[in-house]
């Protein structure tokens, strides 16, 4: 599998990691399957719904993501990941991610925030056996 | 008829529609009914008891079915259900650690802690989160001893250490915890002493018991990672199942003359553990301890030292850890490998369907029993080093047969009474030379593998057999006190 997105849906995510900062914040992300790889057309940043432990901890809402998929819907789209952001860490997903990961179909992006700086962006996919994360590909293209 | 709209990422399940029409005045009929028209769904909703899995939560309207009457919410033939994963996401365990602001550092630890702090991996938060950490270390031996000293060191805030031996000049070579003035001191104190001086901002908690299936949980539950450093089948299973059954990760190692093993055994983050490895323990008596083996004094400096290494990494969150990895070393090829370790779904204790839900009898799990008939009639079989003496001294005969290895006549014998060297690997092939009309007394070290030797004489049909009680070291303790142990 592979995702594509543009440069500005990484600045968007970038952008919503650093406004957060230092807590963490997460967001869906719009698209659809083409050619066998997940196209992302649109990032969906989302509140923190967590009330406590938000410096290391996101949590979204289960309406806001019903109101992502009736939204994407409209569109034609579908909602294909989920990013979050990691202050002050690697951009690897940790053990409580792939505990609390729904789904294997779909891209896992997170950003590491250093010091409220955005740093790298990678994108992960979770095991059909949900035994842990791989590495996905990651390709930029063009604005429409 | 009801609809049930279905998440993006299982549409490829559904026959690609968004929402399927269901039948069923319930819930649970309606899901029973989502799942007959497309059975691929089921796997990916339901986990192996048929519950609905963690992330997936079942919304009516806008309201979650957990706070209506769960599965069996009635549902109305205009209602819109919906099928809404849970997302949520988070920092690695160091964080999740301790979820409560990180404790500052003095004057005092940003100078102790200098070199850590200067190193962008570790910096303030990671040594702060060094500090806030726990870690319990089970045994102060061959691989608390550089656990201990390295993770005090380190600033780790809080160390719990369970020991309950007494410190023996056969440690000093390997267990540097402890010093020559300390023989004959509970490890316990002697460790408490040392990491002190190494580093007094250090919390250090003693358990001066053995960890048994009664305190294993009330010890660990307090600590953030566990360390096993035992050298026993019953406390390493009994401290694997805890950890797991507590959701806390387990720093494994081990070591054997010249080979050590480590690994981070840790379900909730997704690796195997103990038992994924190993599912039964080896039988008594198999696998040798290094009581009877031996081992490289250095070896559990290096198998320890990583171990430590892995707990740091868990606490500040950085790196790759061993979790899923077993990192085995040959001290003699000095060569490191590493094997992929797969968390087994079919495992009692961290599977998908675990049989093991709480704390078992470990001593009969590794097939340990107590002996008590044979303590109860020593004079049947067993003879003592004092009563063996006393029959020397007499002028008895006596055939005194040592079964221990070449290496071990070496450092200790018995020599001077006749005694003869046969090793247990080849007492069946020089049984034949032994006399049956001759009193013989059987020995080892320690009376463990001579109680071998005597089963096989007892078979071939010896009758004037016994097993000296306690081995040589019974001799040396109780007989001749210039006979050097080890």
């Amino acid at each position: 599998m592979s995702i594509k997105l543009t440069s500005e849906h990484i600045e968007q995510i970038k952008q919503h990691g650093e406004r957060a900062y230092p807590e963490e914040c997460g967001g869906l992300l719009l698209g659809a399957m083409e050619d066998g790889g997940r196209v992302i057309r649109e990032v969906l940043p989302l509140e923190n719904v967590r009330k406590d432990s938000r410096h290391n901890r996101v949590e979204l809402s289960p309406l806001d993501y019903a109101r992502a998929e009736r939204e994407a819907s409209k569109r034609g789209l579908g909602v294909w990941g989920y990013y979050h952001s990691h202050p002050n860490h690697p951009a690897v997903p940790s053990g409580f991610d792939l505990d609390h990961a729904p789904f294997i179909e779909w891209s896992y992006l997170i950003v590491s925030v250093r010091e409220g700086k955005a740093e790298e962006l990678r994108a992960w996919t979770v095991r059909e056996d949900r035994s842990q994360f791989d590495e996905e590909e990651m390709t930029q293209i063009a604005t429409e | 008829m009801p609809k049930i709209a279905i998440p993006t990422a299982l549409r490829q399940y559904a026959g690609g529609q968004e929402s399927v029409e269901v039948k069923g005045s319930t819930i649970s009929e309606a899901l029973a009914s989502l799942t007959a028209q497309h059975p691929e769904l089921k796997k990916h909703l339901f986990d192996a008891q048929g519950k609905l899995r963690n992330f997936v939560n079942v919304y009516i309207n806008d309201e979650d079915i957990r706070y209506g009457q769960q599965d069996n919410t009635p549902i109305k033939e205009s209602d819109e259900i919906s099928i809404i994963p849970s997302i949520a996401g988070g920092l690695p365990i160091g964080d999740a650690l301790k979820n409560a602001a990180l404790p500052e550092l003095n004057k005092d630890e940003v100078a102790r802690y200098s070199r850590h702090l200067i190193m962008p991996e570790v910096g303030m938060e990671g040594q702060r989160k060094l500090k806030a950490a726990s870690i319990l270390l089970i045994g102060a031996g061959g691989l608390g001893s550089p656990l201990g000293l390295y993770l005090a060191a380190a600033g780790v805030g809080r160390l719990g250490l369970v020991d309950f031996d007494v410190v023996d000049h056969s440690n000093l070579q390997r267990q540097i915890i402890h010093g020559t003035k300390d023989v004959g001191r509970p490890k316990l104190q002697s460790a408490k002493d040392r990491l002190a001086d190494i580093n007094p901002h250090v919390q250090l908690d003693g358990y001066e018991t053995a960890l048994k299936a009664e305190n294993a949980l009330d010890i660990i539950k307090d600590y953030d990672i566990v360390i096993d450093g035992t050298d026993n089948f019953q406390t390493r299973y009994l401290a694997n199942d805890a950890s797991v059954l507590l959701g806390k990760p387990n720093v494994y190692g081990s070591i054997f003359r010249f080979d050590g093993q480590a690994s981070v055994f840790y379900p909730k983050a997704g690796g195997p553990c103990y038992r994924c490895l190993y599912p039964e323990p080896p039988p008594p008596g198999l696998v040798p301890s290094c009581a009877e083996g031996g081992v490289l004094g250095i070896l559990p400096g290096i198998i320890g030292v990583i171990q430590a290494t892995e707990a740091i990494k868990l606490i500040i969150g950085e790196g790759d850890p061993l979790i899923g990895r077993l990192l085995l070393f040959d001290a003699l090829k000095m060569k490191f490998r590493e094997l992929k370790l797969r968390r087994n779904p079919e495992c009692p204790l961290c599977g998908e369907a675990p049989t093991i839900t709480k704390l078992i009898d470990y001593d009969q799990f590794c097939g340990i029993t107590p002996q008590p008939e044979q303590a109860a009639d020593t004079s049947d079989w067993e003879i003592t080093s004092v009563q063996l003496k006393e029959k020397l001294d007499r002028g008895e005969p006596v055939t005194i047969i040592d079964v221990r290895e070449p290496h071990e006549w070496q450092i200790c014998n018995l020599e001077n009474f006749g005694s003869k060297l046969i090793p247990l690997g080849q007492f069946p092939a020089h049984m034949n030379e032994l006399n049956s009309a001759d009193e013989i007394v059987v020995h080892c070290k320690m009376g463990g593998r001579s109680a071998k030797a005597y089963e096989m004489l007892k078979q071939a049909g010896f009758k004037k057999i016994k097993n000296l009680k306690g081995g040589i070291t019974a001799w040396a303790d109780q007989v001749d006190h210039t006979m050097p142990k080890y």
